[in-house]
Formats: structure tokens, C-alpha cells, sequence
């Protein structure tokens, strides 16, 4: 579905078709529970997010300008959504000492396997500040693209490259302590 | 760690699919939410008429004031007192509290 589609079954949706939100829900819904998860780790709690997300943009379909792509409203509502509800419930995240301890990437340290490195990564991304964390998650979900990353997150892609570098250098202190 | 191992591992994270059921959840709490009845409307026709009086008398006292010359504040504290002014005061600072607090929590959940 382009852009074009989405319009359209937008403006279906708008004119009565509520039927026509599931064309909608059937091309987002893979894309909002994968983000939903990124941030929550709980794939029972990222559903329900998302289903949350759906709602509200439902509800709030005529709040599309239409300006910009659909995608970039519903995953900015989205967001909004996700990050009112883990300041009122945190997701539980794993404690960094039970995951095994890092050293620097030159000097591997032998036995620790490659999935427990993974986990540690992104356990660590759960434990940083809200804002470094949302910057983060949304860059890698976005697949790099710092244009986009700014454009969901409301802020300039400067402060969106500030972000991204300090939640570097925060995680990489995190996981070589 | 490196960035090129942070984004070895944050960038290649596989999306996760949604279960069987998830669609089928949406579309209903779409259904549910398209068939509940419309909320109230504030009451807007009905306000008017008392937003217009107390705007008119706001203004009047202000009109009365002025010509009165400068008011003298010190005169008009035994009188506030004396009709218990400083607990409307605390009721009112209490309710507006109480509804930016509400509508705050309404927002986050809507």
C-alpha cells in the first residue's frame, strides 16, 4: 500500500467506512507491535500498546493533515502513546548483572556467547534515560535514518545526532564497567 | 564496545510478527468505539449567559474602581476576612488543582 492508498483509506474511514481501518491496521500493525516491543521487551504488553495506538489514531484520524506521510503521524502518535504509558507503568528491564559483564569490543572476551553480548546491549538500552532511549530505538527501527528518526521523535535531526551520540558513549560505559 | 558491534546489534533486531488474534482485537475496540454513543457536548448555550454576566460585572467593578480612584487594599482585607475569602480562595486553588490534574491524567490515558 503507497502513500496514495493510505490516503484513501483514510478518507474511507473518515466518510463512514469504519470496516476500511482494517486495510490500516493490516499494513501497520507488524511495524507498531515491533516498536511497541523495542520499547516494552514483552510482546503481550507491546500488543496491547499497539491496539492502544490504533485506538487513539482512530479516534484521531482528522488530526491527519495529510502534510506529511501517514506513517510519520501514526508512528509520532504512536510514540506519544508509548512513552505516557511506560512513565505510568516502567517495562521491567533485565538488571545489567545478571547479564555476563563486557569488556571493549578489541578484547573479546572468550565464552561469552554472542546472544548474551546481544542481550546485554539491549538491556542496557532499556536502562538509559528516556530521551537517549527513544532516540536509539527509533533510529534502529527507522533503519538509520536520522530524517525520519527526527520526524517521529518532533525534534531537529541535530539534536537527534546529540542524542544518538551520547546514548552511545552512555551504553558503551555501561557495558564495559 | 564499539558502534559498529551497538549497531551490529540494534539494527539487525528482527521485527516480531503479532499474533493470530491481534487484528481481530483492533477491529473490534474500532467497532466498540465507532458504536459508543458521542460524549456529552459542554453545554455551551446555556454557559453563555453566565460567562457574559460575569465578564459584564467584572468589567462594572473595574469601571467602579477606577473612577473610585485608587483602591485601598488595607480596608478591603478585614472585609475579605470576614466573609471567609481565603478558604474560597483555598477551595477554588483546590478544584482548579483537582481539574488540571484530572484532564492531565485523561490526556495520558486518551
Amino acid at each position: 500500500m503507497s502513500h496514495d492508498e493510505d490516503r484513501e483509506v483514510v478518507r474511507e474511514v473518515l466518510a463512514g467506512d469504519d470496516s476500511a481501518f482494517g486495510r490500516i491496521v493490516t499494513r501497520w500493525q507488524g511495524p507498531l507491535v515491533s516498536l511497541a516491543y523495542r520499547f516494552t521487551r514483552d510482546p503481550g504488553r507491546a500488543e496491547d500498546l499497539a491496539q492502544e495506538a490504533f485506538l487513539r489514531a482512530y479516534r484521531t484520524l482528522r488530526s491527519w493533515r495529510e502534510d506529511s506521510a501517514f506513517s510519520t503521524w501514526l508512528f509520532a502518535l504512536a510514540l506519544n502513546l508509548f512513552r505516557s504509558e511506560l512513565r505510568r507503568i516502567p517495562p521491567r528491564t533485565v538488571s545489567l548483572e545478571d547479564v555476563a559483564e563486557l569488556r571493549d569490543g578489541r578484547s573479546e572476551i572468550p565464552g561469552v556467547e554472542q546472544s548474551d553480548r546481544d542481550r546485554a546491549v539491549r538491556a542496557a538500552v532499556q536502562a538509559l534515560p528516556a530521551k537517549y532511549r527513544e532516540a536509539l530505538v527509533v533510529f534502529y527501527f527507522h533503519r538509520s535514518d536520522v530524517a525520519v528518526t527526527a520526524t517521529t521523535l518532533g525534534i531537529p535531526e541535530g539534536t537527534v545526532k546529540a542524542r544518538l551520540h551520547r546514548g552511545r558513549e552512555l551504553l558503551r560505559r555501561k557495558l564495559t564497567r | 564496545m564499539r558502534d559498529e558491534e551497538i549497531d551490529r546489534v540494534l539494527g539487525g533486531e528482527e521485527d516480531i510478527l503479532p499474533s493470530s488474534g491481534f487484528h481481530a482485537a483492533v477491529m473490534e475496540a474500532v467497532h466498540r468505539e465507532a458504536t459508543a454513543p458521542p460524549p456529552i457536548p459542554f453545554p455551551w448555550k446555556r454557559a453563555w449567559p453566565a460567562f457574559a454576566a460575569a465578564a459584564l460585572a467584572l468589567v462594572g467593578l473595574l469601571v467602579n474602581s477606577s473612577a473610585a480612584g485608587p483602591p485601598d487594599f488595607d480596608s478591603l482585607i478585614p472585609v475579605a476576612q470576614s466573609v471567609g475569602a481565603p478558604w474560597i480562595a483555598l477551595a477554588a486553588a483546590a478544584t482548579l488543582g483537582s481539574l488540571l490534574l484530572s484532564r492531565r491524567l485523561a490526556d495520558e490515558r486518551y
